[in-house]
């Protein structure tokens, strides 16, 4: 009944907001981002326009108006109320202001010029003052920032410049420093030597990881943890949740603390004659090894879990029986515990995949990718160059359109996922239909 | 369990108890040096503390160079896990009772989309949700990387709660409705009750994870005033010109200390949501 309708959609309401604001706008918009050139020298809402050395290189060379670049980085000067007032301010002889007053509306296209007529005055100035009174006058396009296109114009008139409309659209189109669409961003993709060897560094990665610890480990905890004491197996099963447990910058640290030059492994092999030296980014062999081990060492936790909880649930006289039969323990693991543990190991391996492939906090943490590149992964890399990097300027296009890449292998797998763990199972009728 | 022990009735133990120390011998040895190293001094090159002190503690009640105190901080850190856990426990246990109970229109298509978006890598829109929330200006703000957490938490929660309402015998709710309640107080009064303990586990993860998050606030808000104790201590610990292992580990320890009291207390609670798939 219409009751029960409402009542659920307006409960519903908040979680269709969140998921509109954080999940659909970023998921549309790193798509729609990845084809624009964004940066922070664009700026993410509408650009600018101002005329400057770069812009009108680029409408020499590329709009071919050589001569009209020319002409507009000439500085001009305009007689106007403004300069006036300036002068005034300047304190400048009151007659030679009353006289300059005659000539307002005039324009100069140079300096000189406008330094000639200034000498012309009743009043002669010094030639100090004369360059001072016609610096109050430099009306140059240059450097002026103009919020639309409108208004640039309406700056080219006012300095009595004519243009035709194709010179017209040519200097607006070059000023512009706002951001425009593109497809460059995935040319540049495919391109780049760098992208490759990121792709090949994070299915490395991934794939060690995942069947290193991920699966491989988890297991070998779960199961040693099942053949001890409970209480003995609970607290190794506490040991290994504490990295799971533990904020990432903390984690980061401990390890930090193992591997730096002033560190555990320095010091421990310092007694045996080691030079100390930075055992996590000497080389990009030991970056890796540790990269893998930081990871490898919070991922394993979840399998364990996972995996414990469904050796528990293999019925225990399996293991009575085979041990009546007097199966050895190897043999109890290899045709009792896993073949029984092919759902546990999927989902596990689905699970981690897609989050070994977006999560870097603790790459960044530790290596942050070094030394050299050795160690960064395609998610880092879109953090890289959208969001903190050296240079200081962020590519935003270019860092969504890496993101992009992310973003439809995780929704394609999460589909698939869906239809792997039986959906239709999941959505039984509601209990109670009124 | 007694019965445990029996499993392996054939075979002694304590091998694989010895093979399972000695590989966790590394984290054990990270863990209490982490702990030892914030009240002792030992000399350069040595392992072995020689001496008692609190010294690396005096961030407490001073700042330490130029960087801010420390209390401002926890207090944002505090308010952010705080808020962003109530956000999650209102969402998800509101929604996860839809899903669970109420026929609304495109239940199925809701529920299809909740798992997929609690499998989906949120992390990967992070690039776009900085440019959202620079261009509606909440960038560098507490409520911003409040709103994102809280969103990107959210899918889990309303997962979990959706599995608790499903263990709620109907009958309750029937009977409710049959005395004349309307639907939302049958929700409120009769349901809510029943799933304390999942509102309880859901509350604590989302606490933890939220105390724990990196990534979001040193992007979305890594500026001075929103400012919460993993950015700081990471700040600290990238800063050459003040390198002083100890005192990162000292204010390490002040920040993890939460997290262990939540964890030793509370294990039983936290183990469903660790089993059952958190992002991490």
């Amino acid at each position: 009944m219409n009751s029960s309708r409402s009542l659920g959609l307006m409960l519903l309401t908040p979680a269709i907001v969140l998921v509109v604001l954080f999940f659909l706008v970023p998921v549309a918009l790193t798509a729609v981002f990845s084809f624009t050139n964004m940066s922070t020298a664009t700026g993410i809402t509408g650009g600018a326009y101002q005329i400057g050395p770069s812009s009108l290189q680029r409408l020499g060379d590329s709009y071919g108006f050589p001569e009209l670049a020319e002409r507009l980085s000439q500085p001009s000067y305009v007689i106007d109320e403004r300069g006036l007032t300036a002068l005034e301010s300047a304190g400048v002889d009151a007659s030679a202001i009353t006289e300059m007053r005659t000539h307002l509306g005039e324009v100069f296209p140079t300096r000189r010029e406008a330094e000639r007529m200034i000498k012309g005055l009743d009043a002669r100035p010094s030639t100090r003052e004369v360059k001072q009174i016609s610096e109050q006058f430099n009306r140059s396009l240059l450097d002026t920032r103009y919020e639309s296109e409108g208004d640039l114009l309406a700056g080219l008139d006012a300095l009595g410049v004519e243009v035709t409309p194709a010179e017209r659209d040519a200097v607006a189109a070059s000023s512009y420093s706002g951001w425009t669409w593109t497809t460059d961003n995935f040319r540049r993709m495919v391109s780049t030597p760098d992208t490759l060897r990121t792709l090949i560094n994070t299915v490395f990665y991934v794939a060690i990881v995942l069947v290193l610890f991920n699966t491989g480990y988890a297991m070998f905890l779960a199961i040693t943890t099942y053949y001890m004491p409970e209480t003995t197996g609970g607290i190794f099963r506490s040991i290994w949740l504490l990295p799971r447990i533990t904020p990432p910058v903390i984690y980061v640290l401990m390890w930090k603390w193992l591997a730096w030059d002033t560190g555990f492994i320095s010091m421990f092999l310092g007694q045996f004659g080691v030079a100390p030296k930075n055992w996590m980014l000497d080389s990009s062999t030991n970056a890796w090894v540790f990269v893998i081990l930081i990871n490898g060492f919070v991922g394993a936790s979840m399998g364990m879990l996972v995996f414990s909880s469904a050796l528990r649930a293999i019925p225990k006289s399996q293991f009575y029986a085979s041990e009546v039969d007097g199966a050895s323990r190897w043999q109890q693991i290899r045709y009792i515990i896993l073949p029984q543990m092919r759902w546990p190991i999927l989902f596990v391996t689905c699970y981690q995949t897609l989050s070994l492939l977006a999560s870097f906090d603790l790459i960044l943490l530790s290596t942050e990718g070094g030394p050299g590149g050795a160690t960064e992964v395609w998610s880092l890399m879109t953090y890289h160059t959208a969001l903190n990097n050296y240079a200081g300027n962020l590519e935003y296009g270019y860092g969504t359109a890496l993101s992009l890449v992310l973003v439809v292998i995780g929704v394609t797998l999460s589909l698939i996922y869906l239809r792997v763990f039986n959906y239709n199972a999941l959505v039984a009728k509601p209990l109670i239909e009124q | 369990m007694a019965t445990q022990t029996q499993v392996s009735a054939n075979f002694k133990s304590w091998p694989v108890i010895l093979a399972l120390a000695i590989v966790s011998l590394p984290l054990i040895v990270m863990y209490l040096y982490f702990f030892i190293d914030t009240i002792t001094d030992s000399a350069p090159g040595s392992l072995i503390p020689n001496a008692i002190t609190f010294r690396h503690w005096d961030f407490l009640w001073q700042a330490r160079g130029n960087r801010p105190s420390i209390w401002p901080v926890a207090l944002n850190t505090l308010v952010f896990a705080t808020t962003v856990t109530i956000i999650v426990l209102l969402v998800s246990s509101t929604a996860g009772y839809v899903l669970s109970r109420l026929n609304v229109p495109g239940r199925g298509f809701f529920l299809a989309g909740v798992m997929v978006l609690h499998a989906f890598p949120s992390v990967t829109l992070i690039v776009a949700i900085f440019l959202v929330l620079q261009m509606v200006g909440l960038y560098n703000s507490l409520i911003g990387v409040i709103l994102v957490k809280a969103a990107l938490e959210m899918p889990l929660g309303i997962w979990l709660m959706k599995g608790f309402y499903d263990t709620v015998p109907w009958e309750i709710e029937m009977a409710g409705i049959a005395d004349g309640a309307s639907r939302f107080t049958v929700f409120r009064r009769l349901v809510l009750p029943q799933v304390r303990p999942a509102l309880m586990a859901l509350g604590l993860f989302a606490f933890l994870s939220s105390w724990s998050e990196y990534i979001l606030p040193q992007v979305l808000a890594p500026g001075a005033k929103a400012q919460v104790l993993s950015v700081y201590l990471a700040s600290l610990i990238a800063d050459d010109n003040n390198f002083d292992l100890s005192l990162f580990k000292a204010v390490g320890v002040f920040y993890i200390i939460p997290v262990l009291i939540l964890f030793l207390f509370f294990q039983k609670h936290l183990m469903n949501i660790y089993g059952g798939g958190s992002k991490g």
